[in-house]
């Protein structure tokens, strides 16, 4: 009880800590990715690298640049949060795509530029549409509802990898239930003021939730990108 | 029927082909990379572009390609890459 009250009256700070934990775990897989990529040139590998680029970006900029350390207006606090969600989803599309890229592109093709070309634009306006559709009326709801279709889809598809390699590839059942892990999280998300009445445990549930989820797939791009 | 090869094994395949022979060909690559001339062009250039082959010629002035070091390394780290991708399911 004690512990729960100090994370309550902390939790500005806690918030910036746990921010800088999820953006360092970013940078991490960002970069060991990035190399991976240049390495190989494999498109699958780029679109990966590019979600957890625009989930640190994300972070970074609502936990530390939005933090209380920062308060300078109200305009300041809505654009901060229309990047937040602008980068988010933008996470979410690209690390969707990295599991679908196959079926839509050619894998023996690729592109000059995996932020810029046409696909991804459209990424782009889908984006800009919910950001705006949620700005307009004063709402997260085209976020959270964006996520949970995302992380619905990004589960069915590592579920459905997981039963077809999982035997040979140990790693897939972990990238399963780290997607099944974002999708509760976005579901509580989107539940916390209807249902759950802000509960800050629900609220904590979901800060952990997400660290848990970013830290399986730090331990799986480490674990993997290591000699045999 | 033997299985459509990945991206990734047909450049292992481009560049192992380099490797084994140290000095290769252009129509021998062709050959031994069973592509057909398009996406033979497509691969190699890019493989150029990157760095992962070079050009060199020999007293005749004929073409050969060499691997480059970026090649060598990709090659070492072949197996990492394949299981890396797989494992994420990407």
């Amino acid at each position: 009880m004690e512990l729960y009250s100090w994370i309550l009256q902390n939790r500005e700070i806690i918030k910036i800590i746990y921010a800088l934990i999820i953006v360092l775990i970013c940078a991490t897989i960002t970069l060991k990715s990035h190399k991976m990529f240049k390495l190989s040139l494999y498109q699958g590998i780029r679109y990966f690298r590019n979600a957890f680029f625009f989930y640190g970006i994300a972070f970074a900029v609502r936990y530390l640049f939005g933090s209380y350390l920062f308060h300078f207006s109200k305009t300041y606090s809505i654009v901060i949060e229309v990047l937040f969600s602008f980068f988010f989803i933008m996470a979410g599309f690209f690390l969707l795509y990295s599991l679908l890229w196959k079926k839509i592109e050619s894998p023996h093709r690729i592109n000059h530029s995996s932020l810029f070309n046409f696909r991804i634009l459209l990424f782009y306006l889908m984006a800009f549409t919910i950001v705006i559709l949620d700005l307009v009326w004063s709402t997260l709801y085209f976020l959270f509802f964006s996520q949970i279709f995302v992380f619905l889809f990004a589960f069915a598809i590592s579920f459905s990898n997981y039963k077809s390699k999982g035997r040979n590839r140990k790693f897939l059942k972990f990238y399963t239930l780290a997607m099944f892990i974002a999708l509760i999280a976005w579901i509580l998300n989107a539940l916390i003021e209807k249902v759950f009445n802000w509960n800050p445990n629900i609220h904590i549930l979901t800060y952990l939730f997400n660290i848990f989820m970013f830290l399986l797939f730090l331990f799986g791009i480490i674990y993997l990108s290591k000699k045999n | 029927m033997s299985k459509k090869r990945e991206r990734l094994e047909v450049i292992r395949d481009i560049l192992n082909s380099v490797r084994e022979k140290r000095k290769i060909k252009p129509t021998r690559l062709l050959y031994s990379s069973n592509l057909s001339p398009q996406m033979f062009k497509n691969y190699v250039n890019e493989l150029l572009n990157k760095g992962f082959i070079k050009i060199e010629l020999d007293k005749k002035e004929k073409k050969f390609f060499v691997l480059a070091k970026k090649g060598s390394e990709f090659l070492q780290e072949y197996v990492v890459i394949q299981n890396f991708v797989e494992n994420f399911g990407l």
